[in-house]
């Protein structure tokens, strides 16, 4: 238990530097912009006085260590500054969008999940049409671009069929009934790219531990094979899929991104990208903070949750 | 290796040298693919940029067979221009990253220790960002743009790259004919490029073929987001923009490049998958 416990403690250390280095990352982002990022920011019809302004209020005018540690100052306080444009604050701005992203992403995930692992098991163990049908999805699901997978989606559902909105939102907590309605293609879109890696994990790993001696002898031990394969086989090969998912978080919170823009949805994807096309810097300094902050956390989620399923951890694995 | 073994068994006909029908099928697809953007302007049955203004949004037919775009230009001739730019960033995306990301997983690999660690862990920290965030943050830094495009995806591979070829490269130096290499008295360099180069590439191409499948998804998704290559450039991903706006009157102006993008992330998945059982076998890139 203390080889477990050690490993607990080293990967929530190692989450420290990671997130510091990403503060630096999002921090210099406003500062690597060409020329002047607030002439830029303001147009061209801003007067020297406004953008004198406006460089003070963001602190440009002050040395890049002093100007960091205050901005790192505010962001442990969860003060994120201001969005220039609105006036909101941001922290503001962001709460109200981060349900979002998170409802969108994690219910794709747990989707995808749902869907990829039953059909994993049946492509590796199961009978040649499931293999098959299995096949087809993973080729389809990886190979299409995931926003051209929803413009099909909302051709037929929302255009032919006129079954769910094309756009838009309503907050779960608003209309739990509505939300789920705008909520169907968006998640559809991105559980199906999502299931296809998820599929393709499964099967590999299910495949190399179907060949193990452990499953050989439960077998000559005249164990039923569903039993096999669902009560011993799973558990064991569910390591790399736990890996897999973590890290196509990631892909899901960029797939967000897009997804978000596609369909209207109001949440920290849509947010970025309406900011980066304002040249609206403070808020895509925010909104990627945002983003990689939840990315962090998920991979450290994913290998707390790796470290409980893996039996045999030693320490060396960081 | 066994240079003579080797040469007694290697296999006459290109489906077995690449072991397996997928890699073929694969490679086939993208020879065409490639011919299809270097003659273009050979192929095309219509000038990309022609603007027919009596069919605008019409639909295919046997001369305009992918039917026309919201401007009346030929969708066909545009597809097959759009492979240009698509097919530019990626191959050109994959081996920008390649040129930076082996020289770094190699050395650090090999070294080990401390070179590993201050080698690795910076490009580590891109890993530490969803692979969109990065190259979107890159391009508001800079405005967007075909070739920044081209630079951002990089970015995202360049660690990916460096870490499999790390792994790989790892792998090999622990073997005995390295290590027989450097008690002959062979220099660190010699050592790198005659006997570990050679024997630990393998897992980096076939990550490498996948990612420039990749590529083009996100080259999509950039251009989607209006972050992509900028009009007039035809560029598969801004096809893909430009047709989602009319969707519903020309389904046609969507759904022929959104399929151009797919067959050619699955031929280079193909490849990938297909050389991945000759020149992975420890299974590193996967």
């Amino acid at each position: 238990m203390s080889g477990r416990a050690r490993y607990v403690a080293t990967r929530v250390a190692l989450t420290v530097p990671t997130l510091l280095a990403m503060t630096v990352f999002v921090f210099l982002l406003i500062h690597l912009v060409p020329g002047d990022p607030v002439r830029t920011m303001l147009g061209f019809r801003a007067t020297p006085e406004n953008v004198r302004v406006i460089r003070h209020e963001l602190g440009l005018d002050r040395p890049l260590v002093s100007q960091y540690f205050s901005w790192l100052g505010g962001l442990l306080r969860g003060d994120l500054g201001q969005d220039y444009i609105s006036r909101e604050p941001l922290t503001q701005l962001l709460r109200e969008r981060i349900p979002v992203t998170l409802e969108l992403t994690v219910a794709s995930m747990a989707l995808a999940l749902l869907v990829g692992v039953p059909l994993g098991v049946v492509a590796a163990s199961g009978r040649r049409f499931g293999k098959v049908t299995a096949s087809v999805f993973t080729i389809a699901g990886i190979s299409m671009p995931d926003f051209w997978l929803g413009t099909l989606l909302v051709l037929v559902f929302a255009a032919k069929l006129g079954w769910l909105p094309p756009t838009g939102y309503v907050p779960l907590t608003a209309h739990p009934l509505e939300n789920v309605r705008y909520m169907t293609l968006p998640v559809l879109t991105l559980a199906i790219g999502e299931a296809a890696y998820i599929l393709r994990t499964t099967r590999a790993s299910m495949q190399e531990t179907m060949g193990r001696p452990f499953v050989t002898f439960l077998r000559a031990k005249g164990l039923r094979r569903h039993a096999i394969v669902y009560r011993h086989a799973l558990r064991t090969a569910s390591l790399p899929i736990v890996t897999v998912a973590g890290i196509q978080f990631g892909v899901l919170l960029g797939g967000a991104i897009v997804v978000e823009t596609l369909f209207g949805l109001p949440g920290v994807g849509k947010l970025v990208v309406t900011a980066i096309n304002q040249r609206n810097y403070t808020v895509v300094q925010g909104s990627v903070l945002v983003i990689a902050a939840l990315f962090i956390l998920v991979n450290l989620a994913t290998d707390l949750l790796y470290g409980l399923l893996n039996p045999r951890l030693g320490g060396e694995r960081a | 290796m066994t240079a003579i073994a080797l040469r007694a068994v290697r296999p006459r006909n290109l489906t077995a040298r690449l072991g397996s029908r997928e890699a073929a099928a694969g490679i086939g697809i993208l020879a065409v693919l490639v011919l299809v953007a270097l003659f273009a302007p050979l192929l095309a049955p219509h000038s990309p940029d022609a603007i027919d203004a009596d069919h605008i949004l019409g639909g295919p037919s046997w001369s305009h067979p992918f039917g026309f775009d919201a401007l009346g230009r030929d969708v066909l001739s545009r597809v097959l221009f759009a492979y240009r730019a698509s097919l530019g960033i990626s191959i050109g995306a994959v081996a920008l990253a390649l040129a930076l990301g082996l020289p770094i997983g190699i050395v650090a690999g090999y070294f080990g220790g401390v070179v590993d660690n201050l080698l690795m862990r910076p490009v580590d920290l891109l890993l530490a960002l969803p692979a969109l965030l990065l190259a979107i943050s890159l391009i508001s830094i800079t405005g967007p743009g075909e070739l920044v495009a081209l630079f951002a995806i990089a970015t995202i591979y360049l660690p990916i790259l460096a870490r499999v070829v790390r792994s790989s490269v790892l792998a090999v130096s622990r073997e005995l004919y390295v290590e027989g290499a450097r008690a002959r008295g062979v220099s660190h360099a010699r050592t790198i490029w005659s006997h570990v180069v050679p024997n630990a590439l393998g897992p980096a191409v076939v990550q490498a073929s996948v990612l420039a499948g990749f590529a083009l998804q996100i080259e999509a998704a950039l251009s989607f987001l209006g972050l992509g290559a900028q009009p007039p450039t035809p560029s598969l991903g801004l096809m893909l923009a430009d047709g989602y706006q009319v969707l519903q009157q020309a389904p046609w102006a969507d759904i022929f490049p959104g399929l151009a993008i797919a067959i050619t992330v699955v031929a280079f998945n193909l490849v990938g998958d297909g050389l991945r059982s000759k020149l992975d076998p420890r299974g590193i890139s996967r």
